[in-house]
């Protein structure tokens, strides 16, 4: 029995070894304090009226995530080293290796911004921060605390959830800025105050965590300012089914260019209310008698399914078949 | 047909230096605080411990500078160390269960993490 004893102590010491990765409270507050304030406000900050040009937004995204990211990397790493110091501890490999790891997720999130600019897939960058966020935490805790290996998880089920679900981008938006401002700073104190040892408590933990998560982020989605309905006194655009309005294309790049007045009659197939601030539509439209949207909230996009060289009546030409769609259809 | 029982190291065979050798095993390095918070001893004992197995090429030390305050202490299980801890674990888990077509390959392997 003694051997036995003997041995379970000495897995046990090893396993302590082994999980001796330790996130800081300051690490925890630093990431998730930036990352939820870029989540948040950036698109407020890098505005297309303040950058009309992709190509200028998108590098000023570049620069503007990149300061603030490289900026925290290098306090975190700075206070984690004076930290550990002067609690005369170490900082394992593991732990050193990890964080290099966190650092290109970092770097991956904020590539895929700026090229997102370029080749699309806008309306999913939120989820993909999750994801990328969860897949940190998630390294973390293999080598931590089994309840960072559970949030971090959670955190990547919101991101593939929230797209699956087809949440407004705007909701999105919050959530994962929820994941990085709440759930960040709250991993960080649950982990002090909860033995995760046992999985009743774990579990309760993670249930705690995913409601103020989950919670905060629909809470602030929903008191949005920009989600305001418009009121009796905003003027109104109708466009009835049937009707035809012109869609005005503007195309550019290196392969082709074209007649800026160039515009296509299409036939709207819905009801369709605009709103209006000084004669113009302001971004807020409805789709039948649907919910009030934002055109900033993705729900409405234009998705090219193919483009196909053909030779037509006229000669050569190229189909490009593109599908409007409105993503807050329940169909 | 006799089957002679495994001896121990007679160094490792003292339940704090054994759970010394398996977090460092674990951890790679680790400093005398860490330590001292790990295996909850007072400094005397732990020193009196760390002392015999870095005098027996177990275990080596280094001073690393700190931020702030005095340099501290570091110590890693060395090649040999690592050889005897790994060792003892077999021998443990032979005696354990003296089987001779388990002896071996029954103790438990010092980097698999339980679930």
């Amino acid at each position: 029995m003694a051997t036995s004893n003997q041995l379970q102590s000495i897995q046990a010491m090893l396993t302590a070894g082994q999980r001796c990765v330790h996130l800081d409270r300051h690490s925890l507050l630093l990431w998730g304090g930036v990352g939820g304030v870029m989540c948040g406000f950036t698109d407020q900050v890098l505005t297309p009226e303040r950058f009309p040009d992709l190509t200028q937004r998108a590098v000023a995204l570049l620069i503007w995530l990149g300061f603030w990211f490289g900026l925290m990397a290098w306090v975190d790493h700075r206070l984690t080293r004076h930290v550990r110091s002067a609690r005369e501890e170490t900082l394992p490999f593991a732990q050193q290796q990890i964080t290099r790891a966190w650092w290109m997720l970092m770097v991956l999130g904020i590539l895929c911004s700026f090229a997102m600019f370029f080749h699309g897939g806008g309306a999913m960058i939120y989820a993909l921060w999750a994801v990328l966020l969860g897949l940190g935490m998630l390294l973390f805790g293999l080598f931590s605390r089994p309840l960072i290996e559970w949030i971090g998880l959670a955190t990547i089920l919101i991101g593939v959830g929230g797209l699956a679900a087809g949440l407004p981008m705007t909701t999105a938006q919050w959530l994962t800025a929820s994941c990085f401002a709440v759930g960040l700073p709250l991993a960080g104190w649950l982990v002090h105050h909860v033995d995760d040892h046992s999985r009743l408590k774990r579990l309760l933990a993670l249930g705690i965590w995913l409601v103020a998560v989950v919670g905060g982020g629909l809470g602030v989605a929903r008191l949005s300012p920009g989600m305001a309905l418009p009121d009796a006194d905003t003027p109104l655009v109708t466009v009835d089914p049937g009707s035809t309005i012109p869609l005005r294309v503007e195309m550019g790049g290196p392969l082709v260019s074209i007649s800026p007045d160039i515009t296509l009659p299409v036939v709207v197939s819905r009801k369709v209310q605009v709103a209006l601030k000084d004669g113009q539509p302001d971004g807020r439209y409805r789709i039948d008698d649907q919910p009030w949207s934002r055109v900033r909230d993705g729900a409405l996009y234009l998705r090219i399914d193919r483009i196909q060289p053909q030779m037509g009546r006229g000669g050569a030409e190229i189909v490009v078949h593109g599908n409007f769609t409105f993503a807050g259809d329940k169909q | 047909m006799t089957n002679a029982l495994p001896t121990l190291d007679a160094l490792l065979h003292q339940p704090v230096r054994t759970q010394i050798a398996a977090y460092l095993a674990g951890r790679g390095e680790a400093s005398f605080a860490e330590l001292k918070r790990a295996l909850a001893v007072t400094d005397g004992n732990l020193d009196a411990h760390m002392t015999k197995l870095v005098e027996a090429g177990y275990v080596e030390s280094r001073k690393e500078a700190a931020s702030a305050g005095r340099p501290q202490t570091v110590f890693t299980l060395t090649e040999p160390g690592r050889a005897a801890f790994a060792g003892y674990v077999k021998a443990l888990a032979a005696l354990l269960n003296p089987q001779p077509e388990t002896t071996a390959e029954s103790a438990p392997s010092l980097f698999i993490r339980p679930v």
